[in-house]
């Protein structure tokens, strides 16, 4: 990443994929998606346009996040497989860069939030965006082997912001979807960090298997995973999800606890990854044998939550939930 | 200070994508400003309405 003082350019020579890159594409997708299924379930009806503005707003906002993140931790991605590649850690966009079009895209988005939809939503924008770079980049992520536990509040906000834009309130409805992913967040990244220790370890940031061996990490993913999914079939029992949502939530939480379970009797992460930090790319992708319960468990992971969000859509445009 | 070729095509991208982002902005706080507008209008219609419906007091 460091580069001597002559080899620099002059001015920056980022381009304008590496800016786009910075947003977390990926992550913003995903928000979009979550933010939209709120605003969607939320009761009443909405101009499409001031949606659609809506929305850009919070993915905007996400995306404010990200790249204020990776200004934070460009030093620590670099270190990092996964992450080395980002605009940042490979010395392509400046940190200071970075920073400024995080904290103006940061203003820009809340603001525009706050004067399209309402204030209360563009305060929960606000809140999430502060949460996800400050208190979880900067203070959680580096002390704490709980880092992802608390921090995974961040990523459960857009849909209760979407529902926030639409009504101008948070009742318990919108909660419940907070609740769906902050729960499986730990499951879902645990996963991924099991097969991947050995990059946390370099970098320094204290990951469950880092810190407390995986052994107790799968326990801990064999415990949230019972915890997510009684709180992913809940929106059925309570008649916030109609028969879809129902069946979808069941049958995918089940598949989901055999994956959990299937991981917590595997020796996933028993094995350092040192041979893998040294080299190529692509290692991290090639899965080991021993960590494939890990690698199901993450994949099926992703799956599930789209799935439930995507029932949740379904059942609300067709006028069959909450 | 003389810039190389690689770095002023690099600027010139840069630049193009900030003026369209900023016209973008400008587009939506216009958008929302007269949408509103219509939603204030519109209330305020509905005020006026109920307040003629229910007559003189």
């Amino acid at each position: 990443m460091t580069q001597d003082v002559h080899d620099r350019p002059a001015i920056s020579t980022a381009q304008p994929e590496d800016f786009f890159q910075l947003l977390k594409p990926r992550v913003m997708s995903v928000v979009v998606f979550t933010a939209a299924t709120g605003l969607v379930m939320a009761p009443g009806s909405m101009n499409p346009l001031v949606a659609a503005i809506a929305i850009l707003c919070i993915a905007v906002g996400a995306g404010a996040a990200g790249s204020l993140n990776m200004a934070l931790e460009g030093e620590t991605d670099a270190l990092m497989r996964r992450t080395r590649g980002r605009p940042v850690a490979a010395g392509r966009v400046r940190k200071n860069d970075a920073m400024a079009y995080g904290v103006i895209l940061s203003l820009f988005s809340v603001m525009l939030l706050g004067m399209n939809a309402n204030w209360f939503a563009a305060g929960l924008l606000a809140l999430t965006i502060v949460y996800y770079a400050g208190f979880y980049t900067l203070l959680l992520k580096r002390r704490t082997p709980q880092n992802i536990v608390i921090g995974g509040a961040a990523g459960a906000f857009p849909p209760v912001i979407g529902w926030a834009a639409a009504t101008g309130e948070a009742p318990w409805q919108a909660w419940l979807l907070f609740l769906i992913i902050f729960l499986w967040t730990p499951p879902h990244s645990w996963a991924l960090a099991l097969y991947s220790a050995g990059d946390y370890a370099k970098a320094g940031i204290p990951m469950m298997p880092v810190a407390r061996g995986a052994r107790s990490t799968r326990l801990q993913i064999l415990i949230y995973s019972l915890v997510f999914v009684a709180s992913a079939v809940a929106p059925a029992l309570v008649g916030m999800g109609g028969m879809i949502y129902a069946v979808v939530s069941v049958g995918g939480g089940l598949a989901f606890l055999g994956l959990a379970w299937r991981l917590y009797r595997s020796r996933a992460g028993d094995e350092s990854d040192k041979a893998d930090t040294v080299g190529r790319e692509a290692a991290l992708y090639e899965v080991k044998v021993q960590a494939k319960p890990a690698r199901d468990l993450f994949a099926f992971s992703i799956l599930y939550l789209v799935a439930l969000f995507s029932a949740f859509l379904v059942e609300a445009i067709a006028g069959l939930g909450v | 200070m003389r810039l190389t070729p690689e770095e002023l095509r690099a600027r010139k991208r840069r630049n193009v994508w900030i003026a369209a982002a900023l016209v973008a902005f400008i587009v939506l706080v216009f958008a929302t400003t007269v949408l509103r507008l219509q939603q204030n209008q519109a209330a305020e219609r509905a005020l006026l309405e109920a307040a003629t419906t229910a007559g003189p007091q």
